[in-house]
């Protein structure tokens, strides 16, 4: 990549052509979201909270449905931001040529990737504050603390897009894309503390657990049970792993379009 | 680098490209094509597939980036300003490259917003160009609904929204049908007249004939020649060709040296070029000689294409 040439326009008009479609369907877009965390905290609540009852965390015991309600939130982030990032960008990339045809007009590379990322960042966001609304409205997250929280989630979301726009230029077909799911992202999604505390698996591991960035998401977003004891090291893992997937993404997808 | 806002230029653009190399590793696509696109002009890149006509192209836009050489346009080098260059330049490339997401309309006024052209500025324009390429009764229609031609029109709608000064048509009529095809020039021509610089390549002599006011003639990422299509044909290869079946090629040789004309093999038979100042004495020595087939026409580039590298452009 030689030079970063970028307006604020030119971001805004690829992240605005991606609304404009997200609005043209936006009831059928919208469901995951919202009927994610209410499937999960309905099946968890009612069949798991019987068996297991409080969990103890930082310290303190815990209702278990407090304690999933913010692993739902990054559940909610990851997912959204992720495949929005892998399979949005991957076809917009390789089937409908999308991005090539973005710069036929006056955008740069650089504002093509960043629109895409701060798309799939916004989907990310809006499905972390979904499930945090519907955690507020059960009385599992107090509403400021959903609030205080938006930062995270915007960062959770900006790392996870990152990661999936560095899948979508990684892989050649759409059924390579099976590989990082099954081997990172599902990883993630069970076995980083979002379900249950950490400190149950096996220490091996549990310490590589704790390297997967969800963990971290997951950590920060309990903040209100209780910070862990390395939360600025966390704060700055999620931040690292932000800027060197997005700077990967970029590396991956630039000489795909240009030669 | 943080780009300043959309330029505006009221004067005509002229593209220049100086010496364009690419290589691929040790292979050169491009080798130091060189030319001038001026306003109200047609310039034709014609060569067969894998000339290099479509990686010139990419030069020319920045999609490509150069092994040496630069494009300018104006006083800009596209090479270091490739975005901001693009607010002139109109392109229509291979691929339909269309919105599925969008209907017809929708794919120029989403496409507009690129250019901050917005609100009803977006919606004129937009309505202004589906009127001109005849596809107003398609405004709502779904991008899978349409046919090729239609498709082909719309992208020449999209690369136009800005109004560039320059218009990059790559292979437009590619897998058009004869009408599409007519359709697509008349279009093309209109671009001309209003003062616009046009860079098109095929592979379709009959294209490149009927609109360019000069020509390039690629093979293997080299200009082998240029010219105007009437220059470049009486030059290399006059004014009336003969296609004969069922000669010997010996009383060919012969018939050509005597005559000071050529002729090359042209499948199962031959092409053999009638002298500019006597055709009449070789015409009537070849029906003389009780050939299968006798055809005499009038050259065209696909002779010269012949001449040139002893292939044929298709």
């Amino acid at each position: 990549m030689k030079g970063i040439s970028a307006t604020a326009w030119g971001v805004y008009s690829v992240w605005h052509r991606h609304a404009k479609v997200y609005q043209k369907t936006w009831l059928f877009n919208s469901l995951p979201p919202l009927s994610e965390p209410l499937i999960y905290l309905v099946s968890f609540g009612y069949g798991l909270t019987p068996l297991v009852g409080e969990v103890s965390y930082e310290g303190q015991t815990v209702s278990y449905l407090k304690f999933i309600a913010p692993g739902m939130i990054a559940i909610g982030v990851l997912s959204q931001s992720f495949f929005e990032g892998a399979y949005g960008s991957f076809i917009r990339l390789s089937f409908q040529k999308t991005w090539q045809a973005f710069l036929t007009a006056p955008l740069s590379f650089t504002e093509v990737f960043l629109g895409d990322w701060l798309w799939a960042s916004t989907k990310g966001t809006l499905a972390g504050l979904i499930t945090g609304i519907v955690a507020v409205l059960w009385g599992l997250y107090s509403a400021w603390y959903l609030i205080l929280s938006i930062p995270l989630i915007v960062l959770g979301s900006l790392l996870f897009g990152a990661m999936g726009l560095l899948t979508a230029g990684t892989v050649r077909t759409i059924d390579q894309m099976n590989a990082p799911i099954f081997l990172i992202i599902l990883p993630m999604f069970t076995l980083c503390g979002t379900y249950f505390p950490r400190d149950t698996l096996p220490p091996l591991l549990g310490k590589v657990a704790t390297f997967l960035p969800l963990s971290s998401l997951a950590d920060l977003l309990r903040w209100p049970l209780g910070l862990p004891q390395f939360w600025p090291l966390e704060l700055l893992w999620l931040l690292v792993c932000t800027g060197v997937f997005a700077w990967l993404a970029g590396r991956k997808i630039y000489p795909q379009l240009f030669k | 680098m943080i780009r300043a806002a959309s330029p505006i230029t009221l004067e005509p653009l002229v593209l220049v490209a100086h010496d364009l190399w690419k290589n691929y590793g040790d292979r050169a696509v491009v080798s130091g094509v060189n030319f001038t696109l001026n306003p109200g002009e047609i310039l034709g890149l014609l060569g067969p597939n894998g000339a290099g006509k479509t990686t010139t192209v990419g030069m020319l836009y920045g999609s490509v980036v150069p092994s040496r050489g630069f494009v300018q346009l104006g006083q800009q080098q596209v090479q270091l300003q490739g975005a901001q260059s693009r607010y002139f330049i109109g392109i229509v490339t291979q691929e339909d490259n269309l919105d599925p997401d969008f209907s017809v309309l929708e794919n120029l006024i989403y496409f507009a917003h690129h250019y901050r052209i917005t609100g009803n500025a977006a919606r004129l324009r937009a309505g202004e160009l589906l009127a001109r390429v005849g596809l107003q009764e398609y405004a709502k229609q779904r991008i899978d609904e349409l046919s090729g031609g239609l498709k082909r029109r719309l992208v020449l709608a999209r690369a136009l929204i800005n109004r560039p000064h320059i218009v990059f048509l790559d292979e437009p009529t590619t897998g058009l049908d004869p009408d599409a095809r007519q359709d697509f020039w008349r279009l093309v021509s209109q671009l001309r007249q209003e003062g616009c610089g046009v860079l098109l390549t095929t592979h379709y002599m009959d294209e490149a004939q009927r609109l360019c006011d000069r020509l390039l003639l690629l093979q293997q990422g080299k200009v082998i020649d240029q010219g105007t299509p009437a220059e470049l044909i009486e030059r290399t290869v006059g004014r009336e060709m003969v296609e004969i079946e069922g000669v010997a090629e010996s009383l060919l040789q012969q018939l050509a040296n005597q005559a000071g004309t050529w002729y090359r093999p042209f499948g199962n038979s031959y092409l053999i070029a009638l002298p500019i100042n006597n055709p009449q004495s070789l015409w009537e020595q070849l029906a003389a000689s009780e050939p299968r087939t006798l055809i005499r026409r009038r050259a065209n580039l696909e002779d010269v294409f012949l001449r040139l590298t002893g292939a044929s452009l298709a």
